[in-house]
């Protein structure tokens, strides 16, 4: 049987001898079942060493492996080669982050959102292990589970044209992970994340494009994420107002 | 070259790691503690541990049960006060995981739900959806920037543990970016660099898992202990080798081979009746599933597939609310790589590489040999898993050995004198070394010296072995490693972000690592937990009641030592799992 | 070391998503100028039936009768649109236990806007 092959078509970019980014295009033999992050494996190891992405799990759960595929946010473990047979695939990194070399991006910014949003669990009061676990009924698990399986892979980023127009915007990602700490029943910090909610780069920056949830490879929908907390934070606003805000 | 001060040094930023750096910045607030790893840490592998966190949790449990299971699945070469420590302190560490928010599954009256695993008397696997380890790790990382004493060094990849007179002075790191030479000074270092499992063609690690750390310590001088128990974990999707967890079978899926039959009552793991029932038949442990496999795929039973030989799991009988809501990723998985409707059809699957039970050697308070330096979590052998690792002991004993890790450093960091004597002057011959790789001119490529090594691994040091396959996988190591030595020519000569050369320096790791497995391996003339001798049926307590210990010779082959291991309640005795028992209630 | 940073001119224009997204922040443009229209027909009322005429015979004209149809299928896209993103700004909605699956929040809102437009309709007619 005749092996198929596709053609790949790789930006490329090194820093040290690069101005601007080029294309290089590559004949890759494939078989049903290869994604195209084995297609770029397979070029790296036998046509050229030099191209360089990132990529670990193999599985769509590091969050490693995004990319444009065709202009499009995707994770090149879980795409496949067949899909694109016989036009090829072009593969560039992701949008709206620097591009460090070739597929990989600086991914520093997402981290800073990150840290502002206090992504992690600001109880009421201490809690010593010795008193065991919260309860937290199924339910309740619910309200924020979806919220919890964000993986980190920028591709709602990738996706959002207001963060690429204004990187100060905090993001789809680390608004929806700050909407997971928010619903969480054992977290009492809502009043202590208002503050970035409220700001324009919080939660007003967003203006629906909803094209993030369309490419969440995990089903997180950080659209509804930040734009539940337009309601929260339009009644902060208010409430102020009637009830002084609390000391945090 | 830059020269960073630290008191902690922590290689590896996954669930060992990340609870070490926070166990020492709880320690002391004052300590620097800079967090070392190659990829940014939520990419490390522990993100992709899917099935549950041991820990006796139910009142019909006991820290003997959860003491008995581990030893008698280790197959009595574990070193009981190690695993009488950890059992004691699973419960609490799993406490500690969901203060910080970890979204464990719950019951109806909102405790956290526990589920059975393989080779347990009692469920006491706490679990996240079929995510655990990802919700662990992100938990940890989440939790791990409430911490300023926590300096995170992303995307740096450590080539050297700097050693000067016996003691531990820092480590030489690459930044990936830039492709700089950094050099870490810090009385203590702690390695959490995970396993090895890609020296193997097939498994189900990540690209990451190179055994870089064990390189580390092994090259400092410490010794590798028990690395010929490499375990496989005998539901993963043929080819790829993505693991399909074995939570599958905790809710009750079945084995069947290409006539239907459940082939696992064949193999002292029966009766069939009644079903589900503790430690038999689906649920017995990984290394008797996956040679049970073998013998299968031996008499012609297995099905066919275009990616070799596979078994069914099968989902079926669960119903597709029950898998959609305990196992949502497994059903993801399967349909994404395998086209397979987990409600409607079953699976294909097959064993592969999936844990490292060696490592480097510690004791229980997660010290090398090596004084400040340190080690937890899969890269180490603190001597819990013996032959065979259960399911859910690996997730726990992250956050449990990463604590004394974690504190054990900060500890020594207090305490250690301040070192005079440029740390820059030692570590300057590997700089040169590392460099020097981009510039060879004659040489293989990478790939053809990786696959060859991950071939032979298969072939000699696989599920079942004999002494021929395993000589001619360490004469082919050897070729291997000179080989290495004499060149690879990389096309990537660049500094800024060359994985390729990344990629060169972590097959030199790989190379050393499995060639301490394969002579490991060649010595041990037994069959014990995971390592099994075609040559040498039976467990030899007489003989081989005792833990290897690979120590480096430079270039040539690593010289095979043993040591004792510490029995304290429990003696040997024949491991049996199967049998006459009740019907176990899933929860 | 040096990053690259690529322009976003024109990213409007570089997927099919971003040129839906577009038409429907344009089509507001449309609605605000509808609603403008009727509101100009709302004045020439006040001002006594023979303008209110004057200004109904003006919406026969071509002109008019193309922007009214331009304008309508672009209140309809926008509605459609509307509701589609409706339950992203909602919490989770449960009835008896249950999570209210999205469709039906977007199939609800649908059906109310048809029947009140034929409500309307008909106390008009």
């Amino acid at each position: 049987m005749k092996t198929r092959t596709l053609a790949i078509e790789c930006l490329r970019y090194d820093p040290q001898t690069d101005a601007a980014p080029r294309y290089q295009t590559y004949e890759v033999p494939f078989t049903d079942e290869m994604s195209v992050l084995e297609g770029l494996q397979y070029i790296k190891d036998h046509l050229d060493g030099s191209l360089t992405f990132r990529w670990s799990c193999r599985m769509a759960i590091c969050g490693s492996c995004g990319g444009m595929l065709n202009g499009v946010p995707k994770l090149s473990c879980e795409s496949f080669l067949r899909d694109y047979y016989p036009e090829g695939v072009r593969i560039e990194p992701l949008n709206h982050f620097p591009i460090q070399r070739d597929l990989a991006i600086d991914q520093g910014d997402f981290l800073l959102k990150l840290r502002s949003v206090k992504p992690y669990l600001i109880p009421e009061a201490p809690k010593p292990v010795s008193e065991g676990t919260y309860l937290q009924t199924p339910q309740q698990l619910d309200d924020y589970y979806q919220y919890s399986k964000c993986i980190n892979c920028l591709l709602c980023y990738a996706a959002c044209p207001q963060y690429g127009l204004d990187r100060e915007f905090t993001g789809p990602g680390a608004l929806a992970l700050l909407h997971r700490y928010n619903a969480d029943s054992r977290d009492a910090g809502k009043a202590e994340r208002m503050e970035l909610v409220n700001a324009d780069e919080g939660v007003w920056g967003c203006t629906l494009v909803s094209y993030c949830s369309e490419v969440c490879p995990k089903g997180v929908d950080p659209a509804r994420a930040v734009n539940q907390n337009k309601v929260e934070s339009t009644k902060d606003y208010f409430l102020r107002f009637v009830a002084p805000r609390r000391n945090t | 070259m830059q020269v960073i001060q630290s008191d902690v040094v922590i290689i590896g930023g996954g669930g060992a790691g990340l609870r070490a750096a926070i166990a020492a910045c709880e320690r002391d607030s004052r300590l620097r503690v800079a967090l070392v790893s190659k990829v940014v840490p939520m990419r490390s592998h522990t993100v992709a541990a899917e099935g549950g966190a041991a820990g006796v949790t139910r009142g019909d449990d006991s820290l003997q049960y959860h003491f008995d299971d581990t030893v008698s699945g280790g197959d009595w070469l574990c070193d009981q006060s190690a695993v009488e420590y950890f059992v004691a302190h699973c419960h609490e560490e799993l406490v500690r995981l969901e203060h910080w928010g970890c979204p464990w599954g719950r019951q109806a009256d909102g405790n956290v739900n526990v589920r059975f695993f393989g080779g347990m008397k009692v469920p006491r696997t706490w679990f996240a959806a079929d995510r655990s380890g990802f919700h662990i790790l992100h938990t940890l990382f989440q939790t791990s920037l409430k911490y300023p004493g926590i300096k995170r060094y992303d995307e740096y990849f450590c080539v050297e543990v700097i050693v000067d007179d016996g003691r531990v002075r820092g480590v030489l790191a690459i930044e990936v970016a830039s492709g700089e030479l950094v050099v870490i000074e810090s009385p203590a270092v702690v390695l959490c660099t995970g396993g090895a499992g890609r020296v193997y063609r097939q498994n189900t690690n990540a690209g990451t898992v190179t055994g870089d750390g064990m390189g580390l310590a092994f090259r400092a001088g410490v010794p590798l202990r028990d690395m010929e128990f490499m375990q496989y974990h005998p539901t993963c999707l043929p080819g790829t080798g993505i693991l399909m967890t074995e939570a599958c079978r905790g809710e009750g899926a079945i084995l069947v081979n290409k006539d239907g039959y459940r082939y696992l009552q064949d193999y002292g793991l029966g009766p069939l009746d009644p079903w589900p029932r503790v430690k038999a038949m689906e649920l017995g442990p990984r290394d008797r599933l996956s040679q049970a496999f073998w013998h299968e795929m031996k008499k012609g039973r297995t099905i066919a597939t275009p990616q070799g030989p596979a078994v069914h799991l099968d989902l079926r009988h669960l119903g597709a609310k029950k898998i959609h809501e305990r196992l949502p990723l497994i059903a993801e998985a399967a349909h994404t790589f395998s086209g397979v409707d987990a409600v409607k059809e079953p699976i294909p699957v097959c064993p592969a590489v999936h844990y490292t039970m060696g490592g480097i050697l510690t004791n229980v308070r997660c010290e090398t040999p090596l004084p400040g330096l340190y080690a937890a979590g899969e890269c180490a052998s603190v001597g819990i898993h013996g032959a065979n690792r259960l399911g859910s002991n690996s997730l726990t004993e992250l956050v449990v050995f990463g604590r004394v890790a974690g504190e054990q450093a900060a500890h020594f960091a207090l305490g250690a004198p301040r070192r005079a004597g440029s740390v820059l002057r030692l570590a300057q011959p590997t700089a040169d070394r590392m460099l020097a790789m981009l510039r060879t001119e004659q040489g293989e490529r990478l790939a053809a010296v990786r696959d060859e090594m991950r071939d032979s691994m298969e072939a000699g040091a696989g599920i079942y072995r004999t002494k021929e396959g395993i000589e001619e996988t360490c004469r082919k190591l050897a070729e291997l490693r000179s080989r290495y030595r004499r060149g690879i020519r990389l096309d990537d000569r660049g500094r800024a972000f060359n994985t390729e050369w990344l990629t060169a320096i972590e097959l030199g790791n790989m190379l050393e690592v499995a060639q301490a497995l394969a002579h490991s391996a060649l010595e041990r003339r037994e069959s014990r937990g995971a390592h099994m001798r075609l040559d040498h049926e039976a467990r030899d307590d007489v003989n081989f009641l005792k833990h290897s210990l690979a120590c480096r010779r430079g270039e040539e082959p690593p010289r095979i030592d043993y040591m004792p291991v510490t029995i304290t309640k429990s003696s040997p005795r024949a491991r049996v799992y199967g049998g006459e028992g009740k019907q176990a209630v899933l929860t | 070391m040096k990053t690259y940073m690529r322009p976003m001119t024109g990213w409007w224009r570089r997927n099919p998503f971003y040129l839906w997204y577009t038409l429907r922040e344009w089509s507001s443009f449309f609605l605000t100028a509808y609603a403008l229209v009727l509101l100009y027909g709302l004045a020439r009322l006040s001002e006594g039936e023979a303008q209110y005429e004057a200004w109904r015979a003006s919406l026969a004209s071509p002109g008019s009768l193309v922007f009214h149809a331009a304008a309508l299928l672009l209140v309809l896209y926008h509605a459609w649109t509307w509701f589609k993103v409706m339950h992203k700004t909602l919490p989770f909605l449960r009835l008896g236990g249950r999570r209210v699956p999205d469709p039906a929040i977007f199939g609800s809102g649908v059906a109310s806007a048809v029947v009140l437009s034929l409500l309307l309709l008909w106390v008009l007619a």
